[in-house]
């Protein structure tokens, strides 16, 4: 986003659908960029996120130098991609307010000093907490650098390849293309709504059902003349989907050479034998 | 004396959505293959019932509905919507793959085509429309005029022998609106246009049927029926606005 | 209530999708037993048209702050709980995906506890019995109560389950040292109130489709007997959450001794053994058919002393908590045959 569109962005003249549509359609663009990772298969970036995630999670809550490590592949992705950090860090503020309730307590539960820092103490409790919020951040990122390469329909043909059913993927890509649909009927309402009734933050108790409820019998109707729409173009109940380009030998490269590279970490204190290396 | 073919024949057909409320009455009409036709009429008239009949989108109370023909019926019913293209006047509804590319190889692809033909096929008909950059865009992402094209080349896809058109040049600016025009110029199938734009179907039908409450009140040559002002303004119309004018300057 | 990926340990993530993908199969299983491949499109829409829904700020009159919708009640009463059940993933995984609103490896879990007690709890076990009976009795204004009396109960019921979810498998994730009960304490009466909210809103947007379209709302209109059907659904829905919080709690339940028996029986390790004067070995009747009657027991058992035998592994514990949890489904499940067969009987 340049600065005049984060100017704008930031303005309160943007209700929360138009700012919701704005993300939908940045993740599409960056999608849509050119690097090495973007035109790798969706399905090894979908196994490695996966990996990533799942290993970054089973750290022990006490092992902070060995998480610290895992930074490392995101960051590496993000300069290889050109893909703005500030993007992703936008989106942590709807899931770190929640990692943080949870962790803010442990230090109160747990005290005993695990380290000293100088003369100060480190509790336990400090460093679960900080460990909960780094592997939260982390994740975050993983899934982000995700869908930051891969389009919605690479993704299904991955999700495919994995089996996931049919029916399941059809949902999903016919949904999100009705989502922008959607997103900005509501949100000319929402602006005419408030041309209105200027005075009002959100929708008045009088207004609750009917407000939605147009909507939804108009997008009934709609439903129906987008099933007519695929029955005229011969639907009978099977989607043909764009396939999956082949898994290359570099794809397997990529994916099995960074899994390995996360189960060294995980499992390898790496951080303590670089840290004993230097120190000697 | 040739007989012309008829493509499409709606005979002595009723409907009305709820009971004691009809939209067509006992309504007889007939396209001939090749012709461009022009349904026109005020809102309500029953252009789109009209066209939602001829799809077997909805079932006439009484009469009968042929394409080409064949009877409108279950056996049938597939192998007539395979001859016919419908052009829906949202086009948000009609395209609903995530890319242009794989919309536009939906129909194929269900009429059992093999995927590399369909792609070469994409590619012929994006050129014949000048649209090669739309191919791998996100139908979300493009414009309304952009939409609408993409909507045709959809139905071109289809080799359809006759294509219905709902509203084409609706909401479109006047460059978008002008592609329209061309593109329905240089089609050789039967058309069936229906359009408040009076004027867009002067320039692309060769004959007109004004409707008005369920009822064909006029049927003809484009120019004699469109330059008729008594006519127009009898049943809600007015001249197009290239034999008008302006009403106020 | 989405939880992020950081507060889940893998092996409860990987239980969570499990579940979640059970219940998507079968709803999958279902909508095409039932021939409702058609309604793609419609349930498309619908989630689409509920995802940007759940955006608006309804103001709560008195109070000055907002409100929001969920949505599983909501569709379950427009789609069905299999529809709905599908469509709330749908919604879940591009919240997930493209606005980081709940992590993908919690997906599982995000679904069960948000979809599956919307859908499935929220439809069988509220929306159509309330619906479908005779309460507030008959004509518009009845059903309209019926409508209201639903949506709420049902978001507040299925939100207390989510949130109590969530509480269990964070807990079970040993992610947090907040205890237990404290947790409990937090979450249940804040999501009590969101719960109140969002049936309230719920009610007035399904109230409106009520007297715009009724057809599109299910069970709109009371049925006579309830169909066997229908109890068979309740029941294995009933069976389903039984299971997965019966183990989950199990699971937490300390491997110390129980308060109970330890209070009772002593802990001789501990020198313990006389306090209470009791000892369980010479409790009760000495007899050489209770020392057959236990050495049956002991041969019969596969879970003696509430765990796999001869493994001190919390596995162990939680298959107890399952066999327990369906032994208990079984139970219920008879006594309510039992009950129809003797009320049958007084007629």
């Amino acid at each position: 986003m340049d600065d005049a569109s984060l100017l704008w962005f930031n303005s309160k003249a943007m209700n929360k659908m138009e700012k919701a549509l704005h993300e939908l359609n940045e993740m599409d663009d960056l999608a849509a960029m050119d690097s090495p990772i973007h035109h790798l298969s969706p399905l090894a970036k979908l196994l490695t996120t996966i990996a990533y995630i799942i290993i970054t999670v089973s750290f022990h809550k006490y092992d902070l130098s060995g998480l610290m490590i895992m930074v490392l592949w995101p960051i590496l992705l993000f300069s290889m991609t050109g893909i703005p950090v500030r993007t992703c860090f936008y989106k942590l503020r709807i899931v770190l307010p929640l990692v943080m309730a949870v962790g803010l307590f442990n230090p109160f539960f747990d005290r005993a000093p695990m380290l000293m820092l100088g003369n100060v103490p480190v509790s336990g409790g400090v460093i679960s907490m900080v460990t909960l919020m780094l592997k939260g951040v982390f994740c975050l990122m993983a899934s982000f650098l995700l869908i930051a390469t891969t389009s919605i329909d690479a993704l299904c043909a991955a999700l495919r390849k994995l089996h996931v059913p049919g029916t399941l993927v059809t949902l999903l890509l016919l949904t999100y293309r009705y989502v922008g649909v959607m997103t900005e009927e509501l949100a000319i309402m929402t602006d005419a709504y408030h041309l209105r009734a200027p005075g009002q933050k959100g929708i008045h108790i009088s207004a609750w059902g009917s407000f939605l409820g147009q909507l939804l019998l108009r997008s009934m109707d709609r439903a129906q003349e987008l099933y007519n729409s695929m029955l005229l173009r011969g639907y009978h109940d099977h989607f043909h989907y764009v396939e999956m380009k082949p898994f290359r030998m570099k794809d397997a490269l990529y994916t099995l050479g960074w899994i390995a590279v996360f189960l060294l970490v995980r499992y390898v204190d790496v951080a303590q034998w670089m840290g004993s290396h230097v120190m000697r | 004396m040739m007989i012309e073919k008829k493509m499409i024949q709606l005979d002595k057909v009723s409907f009305s959505y709820e009971p004691g409320r009809p939209i067509l009455q006992d309504l007889s009409l007939h396209i001939h293959k090749g012709e461009s036709v022009g349904l026109i009429g005020a809102n309500g008239a029953g252009k789109s019932t009209i066209l939602k009949l001829m799809l077997g989108l909805l079932t006439a109370q009484s009469g009968t509905v042929r394409v080409d023909g064949l009877d409108m019926n279950k056996e049938n019913i597939a192998t007539i919507r395979r001859k016919l293209g419908f052009v829906l006047q949202n086009s948000d509804n009609q395209l609903f793959m995530p890319t242009v590319e794989e919309d536009m190889m939906f129909a194929p692809l269900n009429y059992g085509m093999d995927r590399e033909e369909a792609e070469k096929k994409v590619d012929r008909v994006l050129e014949q429309l000048n649209l090669t950059d739309l191919k791998y865009r996100h139908n979300h992402r493009i414009s309304g005029g952009e939409k609408r094209m993409a909507a045709i080349a959809t139905i071109l896809m289809m080799e359809p022998e006759a294509i219905l058109m709902d509203e084409p040049s609706a909401a479109l600016d006047p460059c978008n609106r002008r592609i329209v025009i061309d593109t329905i110029r240089g089609m050789d199938q039967t058309r069936l246009i229906t359009s408040h734009d009076l004027d867009m179907i002067l320039e692309t039908c060769e004959r007109v049927i004004l409707l008005d409450k369920g009822q064909i009140v006029a049927d003809g040559r484009t120019e004699e029926i469109l330059k008729d002002r008594e006519l127009l303004e009898a049943h809600r119309m007015e001249l197009p606005f290239c034999f008008a004018g302006p009403r106020y300057r | 209530m989405h939880m992020a990926d950081a507060l889940l340990a893998p092996a409860v993530a990987a239980t969570m999708y499990v579940a979640s993908g059970a219940a998507a199969g079968v709803s999958i299983h279902q909508l095409r037993k039932d021939d409702e491949q058609q309604k793609l499109p419609t349930m498309a829409v619908t989630a689409a048209l509920v995802f940007a829904g759940q955006m608006i700020n309804y103001t709560i009159p008195g109070t000055g702050s907002s409100g929001h919708m969920c949505g599983g009640m909501m569709l379950s009463a427009l789609l069905g709980p299999y529809g709905g059940f599908l469509s709330m993933i749908v919604i879940l995984a591009i919240q997930c995906l493209f606005f980081a609103d709940g992590g993908l490896m919690a997906l599982g879990a995000n679904v069960w506890n948000m979809a599956f007690y919307g859908c499935f709890v929220g439809y069988y076990l509220i929306w159509r019995p309330i619906m479908r009976s005779h309460w507030f009795g008959e004509g518009r204004g009845a059903q309209r109560a019926r409508v209201i009396a639903a949506s709420i109960i049902g978001c507040v019921v299925t939100l207390q389950l989510g949130a109590f979810s969530v509480v269990l498998e964070t807990s079970l994730s040993g992610i947090t040292d907040l205890p237990f009960g404290a947790f409990v304490a937090i979450m249940q009466p804040i999501h009590l109130a969101i719960g109140l909210i969002e049936g309230l809103i719920t009610a007035a947007v399904l109230c409106f489709v009520l007297e715009s379209r009724p057809e599109l709302l299910r069970d709109a209109q009371p049925a006579g007997d309830p169909s066997k059907h229908s109890l068979r659904n309740t029941i294995i829905v009933l069976a389903a959450v039984a299971l997965v919080v019966g183990g989950g709690l199990s699971l937490m339940a300390s491997s110390n001794p129980d308060g109970l028996e330890w209070a009772l029986f002593g802990n001789e390790e501990s020198g313990y053994a006389q306090n209470m004067g009791l000892d369980e070995e010479d409790f009760g009747v000495s007899s050489s058919a209770a020392d057959k009657a236990e050495s049956i027991q002991e041969k019969t058992s596969f879970l003696p002393d509430y765990g796999f035998s001869g493994s001190d592994s919390s596995a162990g514990t939680t298959v107890s908590g399952i066999v327990g949890a369906a032994l208990v489904a079984v139970v219920a499940l008879l006594i309510s045959f039992l009950g129809g067969f003797f009320r049958k009987k007084k007629k």
